[in-house]
């Protein structure tokens, strides 16, 4: 039962990856995999004793209907600003709309 | 070893052929170069060498066996799109020159587009399993046997004749940002960015050289743009000596927080998986001419 602060350093990347992602996006689907391990040894990783640093993202999301695919990802940027400022390296994003994948949402 | 097998192919007629309609395959001819260094450096010593076709190439079809193939008019699927050993030859059925090639086709349609006056049939011998070594091999054995039929050497075989080799372009220099750190900038780095993607159609800032990217999604980028036959710049973010800070402004500038980034007439693409999926969607080659 550590303060609010220390339960936030124990919370995983990839759970408040989830979480922003969710709760700003209301996406339908949102897959968060964490592929660090695929960079490991690459520069800027090393430093990273966390290692969480470059994920896969898949998100089906309402709102990225009528935004071009750079909108999309500066959206899911803007999104984890604070992740990217601390040691967030990479993510690799697939942004679709409900429509595209053609499923009801 | 590796298994070589013969193909062959009937003689075709040679409707005239245009070079507007030949087809174009910059992308399948990248592994060309690496061996060009194989037909130019031959020379004459090799004419004293023992004969050894029948040791590693004992299936691979003799010239005389194989067959005339000719240029049909903008057809490419008639020349294997495999690796193995081609003879061209002229109008008077002379062997103008012996190559090999990781991709028959592409090789041959591109000496059509370049000396079209000297091709004009085609012999295949098509190298299965094509390792260095196995595809080295079948083009001695169809050089040896050249040789032994008519005592020369394809005139495109000559040293120093550079009618059939690729003329490899150049890989294009990185662009650099600034003239180096030690030297005071006068204008802010982000008017440099701005000018330099506004004066260059296409412009990827990645993370290494274009010839040797260090990280995958840059490699990807430069392959999706090598692969389109686009004509574009690079810029290395990670050169400190000229291209220092690049990255901190370039990612404001932008409004991108990642590498690589790719602009298209001065606007932002994106990175490697919007590109990748312009890619395969087919909407990039529009874009990129």
């Amino acid at each position: 039962m550590g303060s609010r602060a220390g339960a936030t350093l124990l919370i995983s990347r990839a759970n408040r990856i989830r979480t922003k992602l969710q709760s700003a996006l209301e996406a339908t689907v949102l897959e968060v995999e964490d592929v660090s391990y695929q960079h490991a040894g690459h520069a800027g990783v090393k430093d990273n004793p966390n290692n969480e640093t470059h994920f896969n993202l898949k998100i089906v999301s309402g709102k990225f209907d009528g935004q071009t695919l750079v909108k999309r990802h500066r959206m899911v940027y803007e999104l984890l600003a604070d992740e990217l400022d601390s040691g967030l390296h990479a993510v690799s994003i697939q942004a679709k709309t409900p429509k595209e994948i053609g499923g009801s949402g | 070893m590796a298994t070589i097998n013969s193909s062959l192919h009937n003689l075709l007629s040679l409707p005239s052929f245009s070079s507007q309609n030949a087809p174009i395959f910059s992308l399948i001819l990248q592994s060309k170069p690496s061996f060009t260094s194989l037909s130019t450096s031959f020379s004459h010593s090799i004419k004293s060498k023992p004969l050894c076709r029948n040791v590693v190439v004992s299936a691979l079809s003799k010239i005389a066996d194989s067959e005339f193939i000719g240029f049909p008019d903008g057809i490419s699927g008639v020349f294997p799109a495999e690796a193995g050993v081609y003879a061209v030859y002229d109008e008077n059925s002379e062997v103008q020159f012996i190559g090999i090639s990781r991709n028959i086709a592409a090789s041959v349609s591109t000496h059509r587009k370049s000396v079209p006056e000297l091709c004009s049939s085609v012999k295949v011998g098509v190298v299965e399993e094509p390792d260095r070594t196995a595809l080295t091999q079948a083009w001695k054995s169809w050089m040896e046997e050249h040789i032994a039929v008519t005592g020369k050497i394809p005139p495109g075989n000559e040293t120093g004749n550079t009618t059939w080799v690729r003329q490899t372009p150049k890989k294009k220099p990185d662009l650099k940002l600034t003239p180096g750190r030690h030297v005071q900038l006068t204008v802010p780095l982000e008017q440099l960015i701005d000018r330099l993607v506004k004066e260059n159609k296409v412009v990827a800032f990645i993370k290494g050289s274009r010839s040797a990217p260090l990280c995958g999604f840059s490699q990807k980028v430069v392959g999706i743009l090598e692969s389109e036959g686009a004509d574009y710049e690079t810029v290395d973010v990670l050169d400190e000596e000229y291209n220092g800070g690049l990255r901190e402004t370039l990612k404001k500038y932008s409004n991108w927080p990642t590498f690589p980034q790719v602009f298209v007439n001065g606007d932002l693409v994106g990175g490697c998986d919007i590109l990748s999926s312009m890619h395969e969607k087919g909407e990039l080659a529009s874009m990129l001419k």
